[in-house]
């Protein structure tokens, strides 16, 4: 199947370099080398194909900058990437935020980082930064930022108008999770547009991992999405193991496999306790928290710690289960099942949660592409996507799940989506604790100081809020040349001004909590 | 004693009375307003798996006064670009209506300040009162949350307001006197909520959105509007509005059960006794609204009162008086 779309693009795609790629090796499929006038044209075939963007980014060779775009499919894994070089010097392309509309906060990512213009875009203004950066701070070599390019977006001092005003939520709002800020423009208790206003936990993660080697970038990932902390843990360790052809003991896989979905139940019950205190009930929270302090007990006896953990090590894990473990797992799935009932009862069957979830928020399944969403919030849609299904990492191919999906993409859908999912990943920790195999936690001989070969590789993980990639860059020496974090919240939060125009306050905060954001990792 | 049979003759004996009874008023109001948020606390805590407040006193019972003491002592804060008079009137003029209301309860069958023959229509028109200083506050407080959160809530009461009335009117119609007395004494056998059911619920669910709590309470709905209408609010002002607040979910309550529940009657036990039993009972009944409900959206809220609510106790209405009739 993914042969034939291959040759399909082969067939279509002209004025380009085609680069086979081993997607054992890399990642991806296919390599796809174009021209920078050509790109609008290629993206669009890819558009009409029904790919949907994956990430965009762009990687500073010095003599030239390299833009790259992952494309993938959600019927099937087909991930191609398309490189185009753009003069150092005098970085300018076409903008594809005409044809995805998620590009238009990458191509205002990489404008500010790189310094790369792009003709066409609406509105070429700082996503993350503030003026006061003087240099490009992903460019190899110091590139000062002219003084006419330090935009701040518009709305900071928006204009007021007759018959409307606007409202700051954020970054200090107690529906926010954290410090994001949405510029509302409202008519009464109407919403006549929303701008999300990204930065204020800006950290710059990637350029953190240029100066570090890849083990001393291990506790990062962790601080990107603090709820989910194991499964980007894990993003970042088999990045570098597929990079470096580290083996993993089977016995880690299983172990990684078990306390990822305990983490992905941790965060979809910290979510589940959110949702609710964002449409004024505040109880669920605390029972949502009592189950997973369970879960933080657990994992706090495997890795020692109970929030941001640090467990995966190159090539295993930093030290092997304890006794008790298995025993443990298995009463928290037994008492987790006894609480569905309970959950179903205390929020699902409460009308006025029904009554305010149902039918607000609706995200169009056709949309999905434009934004490159993953995760829930895309099943809820209908679309059946989920990387561990579409390109099974650790023991997922060993293992029977199903992928629970909504049909009508409201709130209602993407809450019952997570609460599916949670009885899903016990179901995943029954198996995997049941085939629990024997033997070693770690590969032995895993140098200290990692030299991956030169080369590049994307991979991905299915995080908590839907696929968290890496992609890295190696040149042969003990930091990464240039990593790139592709991470779900980012691109789901992107639709979220469409969702909150013309709806009422209240719910475009009660879509905004069905999100499931975590603003570190949108800012990373 | 011969001055203070003086002072009597010179300002009459009713006038005592009713300056005694207003005193004792203060006093149940704030120890009300005491024990209220001490059970607010308590009954969160418990429903959500915690305790509440236990270092202050036996079972944190004294934490209300620490908390008081806080807020008093706390300076008061004025943001810049408010407008002056009204943002300092709208915490005087919450509390007036509220300690009329309580003039005309009868707490006990010889325990009331005062009983006017209109005593109801005197604690609804008060009642109506409280939206004025609710609105004076968000719009002297030049915040955007706190003027939608304030106009929220004059749609709001507006709205709940007239089903409130409808479902009291039927109770009236059947006692024929607007006198809270005279309708406790009516009970003597048969409690109203026996009678009429129709209107003792809409009545008490109007009142709940009057009181504006969970799940009616939009105009401070936390995780929209931050604190809505008092949101420029600290000290002693903001504990003002909070005393009002918790006082209105006692006056709703005392009249749902003078009304209702029969007011003082009840066996063996003081009348006072029963009063304040059944009244801490509805009182116990909001707050659990408040820690199990989600908030409605505001043309929910909006509908449920035209749509619903004022139909069907309209109709109450119409059915008590033709069966009084026949």
């Amino acid at each position: 199947m993914v042969g034939k779309i291959l040759e399909e693009i082969k067939a279509s795609l002209v004025n380009v370099n085609f680069h086979d790629a081993s997607y054992e090796q890399s990642g991806y499929h296919l390599s796809v080398d174009v021209q920078t006038g050509n790109i609008p044209d290629s993206v669009k075939f890819f558009k009409d194909k029904a790919f949907y963007l994956e990430d965009l980014f762009c990687v500073d060779y010095i003599d030239y900058l390299e833009l790259v775009y992952f494309f993938n499919r959600y019927e099937e894994l087909c991930r191609v990437k398309v490189t185009s070089k753009v003069d150092a010097g005098k970085p300018i392309a076409p903008t594809i935020s005409n044809s995805y509309t998620m590009a238009h906060w990458y191509e205002r990512e990489i404008h500010e980082f790189f310094g790369v213009y792009f003709d066409g875009h609406p509105n070429m203004t700082y996503l993350f930064l503030h003026e006061g950066i003087d240099h490009y701070p992903l460019r190899k070599k110091a590139v000062p930022v002219p003084d006419e390019d330090k935009k701040l977006l518009n709305s900071f001092k928006p204009q007021e108008e007759e018959d409307c005003f606007f409202v700051n939520l954020g970054p200090q709002h107690p529906s926010t999770h954290g410090v994001l800020r949405v510029v509302v423009k409202m008519d009464g208790e109407y919403i006549i547009s929303a701008e999300p206003v990204l930065g204020y936990l800006h950290r710059m993660h990637e350029k953190m991992a240029e100066n570090r080697s890849y083990l001393q970038f291990l506790p990062n990932p962790a601080r990107i999405d603090y709820p989910g902390a194991l499964l980007l843990n894990l993003a970042h360790v088999a990045t570098v193991e597929k990079l470096c052809g580290i083996p993993v003991p089977e016995r880690a896989q299983y172990i990684r496999t078990i306390t990822c979905e305990l983490n992905r139940i941790a965060s979809h019950l910290l979510w589940l306790g959110a949702f609710p205190a964002d449409l004024g009930a505040l109880t669920p929270f605390m029972y949502a928290f009592d189950d997973r302090e369970q879960i933080l007990d657990i994992l706090e006896d495997v890795t020692g710690s109970r929030l941001t953990y640090c467990y995966f090590r190159f090539g295993g894990l930093y030290n092997d289960v304890g006794d008790t473990f298995v025993d443990k797992t298995k009463a928290f799935i037994k008492r987790m099942r006894e609480r569905f009932p309970m959950y179903e009862k205390l929020i699902t069957g409460n009308v006025i949660f029904v009554n305010r979830a149902k039918g607000t928020g609706i995200f169009q399944q056709v949309d999905a592409r434009k934004y490159g969403c993953t995760g829930p919030f895309v099943r809820s849609t209908g679309i059946p996507y989920d990387i561990r299904k579409a390109e099974p990492y650790a023991v997922y191919d060993q293992v029977d799940f199903d992928i629970p999906v909504g049909t009508a993409g409201d709130n209602i859908d993407r809450y019952h989506v997570r609460v599916a999912e949670m009885e899903m990943s016990l179901r995943i920790i029954e198996q995997a604790l049941a085939k629990l195999p024997p033997g070693p936690f770690k590969t032995e001989k895993v140098p200290k100081k990692l030299k991956p070969p030169k080369g590049d590789v994307y991979y991905a993980v299915e995080s908590s809020r839907g696929e968290a990639g890496v992609y890295v860059v190696s040149d042969e020496s003990d930091t990464p040349y240039r990593m790139r974090w592709r991470v779900p919240s980012f691109s789901n939060l992107m639709t979220f001004p469409s969702l909150a125009e013309g709806n009422l306050i209240a719910d475009a905060i009660a879509t905004l909590g069905s999100y499931d954001i975590v603003v570190p990792e949108i800012d990373r | 004693m011969k001055t203070i049979n003086n002072i009597i003759e010179l300002v009459g004996w009713e006038a005592i009375k009713l300056l005694i009874g207003l005193i004792g008023v203060l006093v149940v109001v704030v120890v009300n307003a005491l024990v209220l948020t001490w059970a607010e606390r308590k009954v969160s805590g418990h429903m959500q798996r915690r305790i509440g407040p236990k270092e202050v006193g036996p079972c944190g019972m004294l934490q209300p006064i620490a908390d008081t003491i806080k807020l008093i002592a706390k300076e008061l804060l004025t943001p810049q670009n408010v407008e002056r008079p009204l943002y300092f009137l709208a915490p005087v003029i919450v509390f007036i209506p509220v300690m009329v209301s309580f003039v005309v309860i009868p707490f006990d069958a010889y325990l009331q300040v005062k009983d006017i023959n209109v005593g109801i229509l005197v604690i609804l028109a008060f009642s109506s009162l409280s939206v004025l200083s609710i609105l004076l506050a968000g719009w002297g407080s030049n915040n955007k949350y706190s003027l939608i959160g304030s106009v929220r809530s004059v749609a709001q009461n507006i709205a709940y307001e007239i089903p409130l009335l409808l479902a009291l009117l039927a109770v009236v119609l059947m006692t024929n006197s607007l006198s809270l007395r005279d309708i406790v004494e009516s009970q003597k056998g048969l409690w109203y909520i026996v009678s009429q059911p129709i209107a003792f619920l809409v009545f008490f669910i109007a009142g709940v959105a009057e009181t504006n709590r969970t799940p009616f309470d939009l105009p401070e709905a936390e995780s929209e509007l931050v604190a809505g209408f008092h949101t420029e609010y600290s000290g002693m002002r903001f504990a003002l509005f909070f005393l009002a607040e918790y006082t209105n979910i006692f006056i709703i309550c005392a009249i749902t059960t003078t009304f209702f529940l029969g007011g003082y009657h009840g066996p063996i036990l003081p009348g006072f006794v029963w009063f304040f039993g059944k009244t801490y009972l509805l009182v116990f009944v909001i707050l659990w609204f408040r820690w199990t409900f989600p908030r409605v959206r505001f043309d929910q809220l909006l509908n449920f009162s035209w749509k619903l609510l004022i139909p069907v106790s309209l109709l109450n209405l119409i059915v008590t008086g033709g069966i009084l009739k026949l």
